[in-house]
């Protein structure tokens, strides 16, 4: 175990951790931003219609 | 001399910029009302919202007094990070205050204490939210700057010029789009600031090493660049005072509970914090291994919150180099757009609020939004460009940021748990929280009285204003006589 091993761990942890999390992130938060624009986009049209009617 | 190559570093920076740009005008088509501008009409989920957070949390300013800690105090320098990270776990796995926020509904923080403690309250808690927030946010321009010209070797004249070119693109896109221009494009810089900080984080690992950096701190500060308690810079005083900050910061720091009024529902929110927390070490340890590298390979320098940008010119190869500033410039286009249009949510919603007797429409609602931001922005440009600052960065800006943390805190924790609490409390907590401060930095700037500030010293001043304000807001709601707490509920 290196040196000062509380440290080390920490740091470890951090770079693995921010990689994984990274990439995961990256696909997940993609799908998020395409539901969120289709669901603002359905409210906008049913409120569209609400308005016409 | 620098390695920054600009037909390689200044195309990938260059792409970077024209992508955001493109991302965050082309969301502006889904903004119709107020509720989409300041919280995305409330469709925000999980991974959008840690991409968001995180993004929002980190920008170069960040990322400077980061270093500048691991470079002054070696790897006790990320004890806020740990502190923070725990704080923002705690509270996302109870939801202690952020679920009955979330579930009353609300845009903003003072909008919830007007329902318990009254108009008045809402307005002068606005006050003091925005206060902090913008004196908190006035040095980032600079110090983004400062970032850039070092480590791009470019001349130092042209740090304004850069960096108000930066922030009016970062205005055009939060002005049209608000919080969803602000999520789409923070998901954007999420990814290409991680990027960055990842790889340039393992080329020092593998360039310097860890025994270097290790043997480095230890020669230089001892058992105190390991452990905050034997620190002489930091002692426990500096520990209590961090994690009152950190606790007060994950519970009320409008950018960070922006994300929680933001999400689909309670459960998301409260997932966001929790899956997040452990970013807020990355937050302080990435860079502060930075800051200890630049320790390691340059030695002792005249500006401490320069030494790491002045490491990273020489030690970073062309092409990574792109990476790095175009990650660095993502990190600061997020955090200036989201700090903008939160101090904007305060202002309208909170501020504003006594002069919309009727109701507004939402053209009108929208427009008045779109010019507070370009008002944000011009005050921006002018603090960051006049006020000296004394002292190391995170010392600041946790002092500044504590002119409302501790009494919102307080507030909100006492509004949501403690059914005595009334406007009394209310006034005097905020009024506490305040004076403390504020009157620490004035003392900080005049002649006559540096030194007594400099006896005193931030952390028994923060600590000082974390307790008096929790008092004031017992005294004050005690003091108060029962029968007009009647009147007032009925």
């Amino acid at each position: 175990m290196p040196h000062h091993w509380f440290w080390w761990i920490v740091t470890a942890a951090c770079v693995v951790w921010y990689s994984t999390i990274t990439v995961y992130v990256a696909f997940k938060g993609a799908k998020d931003i395409k539901n969120m624009l289709a669901r603002l986009d359905a409210t906008k049209k049913r409120e569209a219609g609400e308005a016409q009617n | 001399m620098t390695n920054f190559n600009w037909l390689l570093d200044g195309s990938i920076v260059g792409l970077y910029l024209l992508v955001t740009m493109a991302a965050g005008l082309m969301v502006r088509k889904y903004v119709g009302k107020v509720e989409h501008f300041l919280v995305a009409g409330r469709e925000m989920d999980v991974y959008l919202g840690i991409a968001s957070l995180a993004a929002t949390e980190f920008g170069i300013v960040t990322c400077m007094y980061t270093a500048q800690n691991g470079y002054e105090k070696g790897f006790a320098g990320a004890t806020p990070g740990i502190l923070m990270a725990l704080a923002m776990a705690v509270v996302g796995m109870t939801g202690f205050v952020i679920k009955p926020l979330r579930d009353a509904g609300v845009m903003t923080i003072p909008e919830l204490f007007e329902q318990r403690f009254g108009q008045r309250i809402r307005w002068a808690a606005g006050v003091v939210i925005v206060l902090g927030g913008l004196l908190n946010m006035g040095v980032f321009l600079r110090t983004g700057g400062q970032f850039l010209v070092l480590v791009a070797g470019l001349d130092v004249k042209y740090l304004e010029i850069m960096m108000t070119a930066l922030l009016v693109g970062v205005a055009i896109y939060t002005i049209l789009g608000g919080m969803l221009s602000v999520l789409v494009t923070d998901f954007l810089q999420f990814v290409v600031m991680s990027a960055g900080l990842i790889l340039v984080t393992i080329l020092i690992l593998v360039n310097v090493g860890w025994e270097k950096m290790v043997m480095t701190v230890e020669t230089s500060y001892g058992a105190g660049g390991f452990n905050p308690f034997i620190n002489p810079t930091m002692g426990w005083q500096y520990v209590l005072f961090n994690l009152m900050l950190n606790t007060a910061a994950v519970l009320t720091w409008q950018t960070t509970i922006a994300r929680v009024l933001a999400a689909k529902d309670t459960a998301t929110g409260q997932k966001v914090y929790t899956r997040t927390s452990f970013f807020f070490v990355c937050r302080f340890l990435i860079p502060g291994l930075w800051g200890i590298a630049a320790l390691a390979t340059l030695g002792p320098v005249a500006n401490t919150l320069e030494a790491m940008p002045r490491y990273l010119s020489t030690a970073v190869p062309a092409g990574l180099m792109g990476i790095l500033i175009a990650a660095m410039l993502a990190a600061d286009m997020s955090t200036d757009s989201s700090y903008m249009l939160t101090w904007c949510s305060v202002i309208y919603n909170d501020i504003m609020a006594p002069f919309r007797k009727k109701p507004w429409s939402e053209k009108k609602g929208l427009f008045w939004n779109r010019t507070i931001i370009a008002f944000i922005g011009i005050f921006l440009l002018l603090y960051g460009l006049w006020y000296p600052l004394k002292g190391d960065l995170w010392t600041y800006l946790g002092v500044t940021g504590t002119i409302y943390l501790a009494s919102i805190s307080m507030l909100l924790i006492a509004c949501c748990y403690w059914k005595r609490a009334n406007s009394w409390g209310a006034g005097a907590s905020i009024f506490v929280s305040a004076l403390i401060p504020v009157s620490y930095l004035v003392m900080e700037q005049l002649p006559s009285t540096v030194q007594l500030a400099k006896s005193i010293g931030p952390y028994y001043s923060g600590i000082a204003t974390y307790v008096l304000s929790a008092a004031a807001m017992v005294v004050g709601s005690l003091l108060k006589p029962q029968q007009s707490l009647r009147k007032e509920s009925a």
